[in-house]
């Protein structure tokens, strides 16, 4: 005869499995594909973010990592209080991470969509990012 | 079993998930491999079970976390060594957890679809339970402060990327329960020696790497 366990386990099991699939689907059917990345609520395109940008190389622990700088980033989208906010950096498949500006200001943004900063953990560096929404 | 024994028995498995964490880690990860599953899935579950089946004592796995995070830190192959080291650190603590109502004698997981379902819900749970512990604390002990709403956005990424590990533990679970039935143990005399030697060659390979590259 079965158990309290030998019922529940199986059962804890198949629901996990379930979370686990239904996740991935949802999470598939929400990836956002876009060719602009929206600072302060405006769409800029990689181009336009580069030409009027200042490049900056930064030393991380990865090595030089080299891209846009933040800070010009966030001054040419018209932000004019820099320090009064919050900055959360979006990407495509729904990671997000806040900074304030002591930090953002220190970051850049690669042609390859990715944010570095030079003294912050990795979480902290967003791959393919979609937006930064100034709080 | 005495008590030294055990604290021996927590050195060397929690260095040894530490060590292949920082090495095969490492290598999985260059290849373009999904490290985190790979790890803890494979890795992870098979040191744990096996120090469960081994010592039969509580506390063991969440010694074996702390001490594999804490030699993830020394890690001087790739980076983010807060976020991994963190995310192991809780890895121990939540086998233990999820693990709490089994016996120490596994008698419950005899039939072998309660090995395959424990193999699915210890990796699925040990998985995103430290990706969710590391995604709270890394910001806080980086000094930048944790934002509730940046993990609810993540959650179904979080919850998704589960997947691969509970698949993975649902294999290796019943394979390494079905070693029960090979005596490993080591006379007294060579335990110490062994332990301590396999122990301390862990950790010289990764801190001194560390230090050649620092």
């Amino acid at each position: 005869m079965k158990t309290g366990k030998e019922k529940i386990i199986p059962i804890i099991a198949m629901v996990v499995l379930l979370i686990g699939i239904f996740s991935t689907i949802y999470v598939d059917a929400n990836q956002i594909e876009k060719d602009t990345i929206k600072i302060n609520g405006r769409d800029f395109t990689l181009n336009q973010i580069f030409s009027d940008g200042v490049e900056r190389t930064i030393e991380t622990d990865e090595g030089e990592k080299t891209g846009v700088a933040l800070e010009y980033i966030i001054i040419n989208a018209g932000v004019d209080c820099t320090n009064c906010h919050d900055y959360t950096i979006k990407a495509k498949d729904g990671y997000q991470q806040t900074v304030n500006w002591n930090i953002l200001k220190t970051g850049i943004l690669t042609d390859y969509e990715r944010v570095f900063f030079p003294d912050t953990a990795h979480s902290f560096w967003v791959r393919d990012v979609i937006e930064i929404e100034v709080k | 079993m005495n008590n030294l024994k055990f604290i021996a028995g927590i050195l060397v498995f929690g260095s040894l998930w530490g060590f292949s964490e920082c090495i095969i880690g490492s290598s999985l990860s260059e290849k373009g491999l999904p490290t985190g599953a790979i790890m803890t899935g494979f890795f992870a579950i098979t040191f744990l079970v096996i120090s469960r089946m081994t010592y039969h004592r509580p506390g063991m796995q969440f010694g074996m976390g702390i001490l594999a995070g804490s030699l993830r830190l020394f890690n001087p192959f790739v980076g983010c060594h807060l976020c991994s080291a963190l995310a192991i650190m809780a890895e121990g603590a939540i086998f233990e957890l999820v693990w709490y109502k089994i016996s120490f004698d596994l008698k419950e997981l005899k039939p072998i679809t309660m090995q395959i379902s424990m193999g699915i819900i210890s990796a699925y749970f040990v998985y995103i339970g430290g990706y969710i512990v590391t995604q709270i604390l890394t910001p806080i002990v980086s000094g930048s402060g944790f934002f509730v709403t940046n993990l609810i956005a993540f959650m179904p990424n979080i919850l998704s990327s589960g997947l691969i590990p509970a698949l993975i533990g649902a294999v290796v679970l019943p394979i390494v329960l079905s070693t029960r039935k090979l005596d490993l143990r080591l006379k007294d005399k060579l335990y110490y020696p062994t332990t301590l030697g396999i122990s301390a060659f862990c950790w010289i390979f990764v801190v001194g790497y560390w230090f050649i590259l620092a």
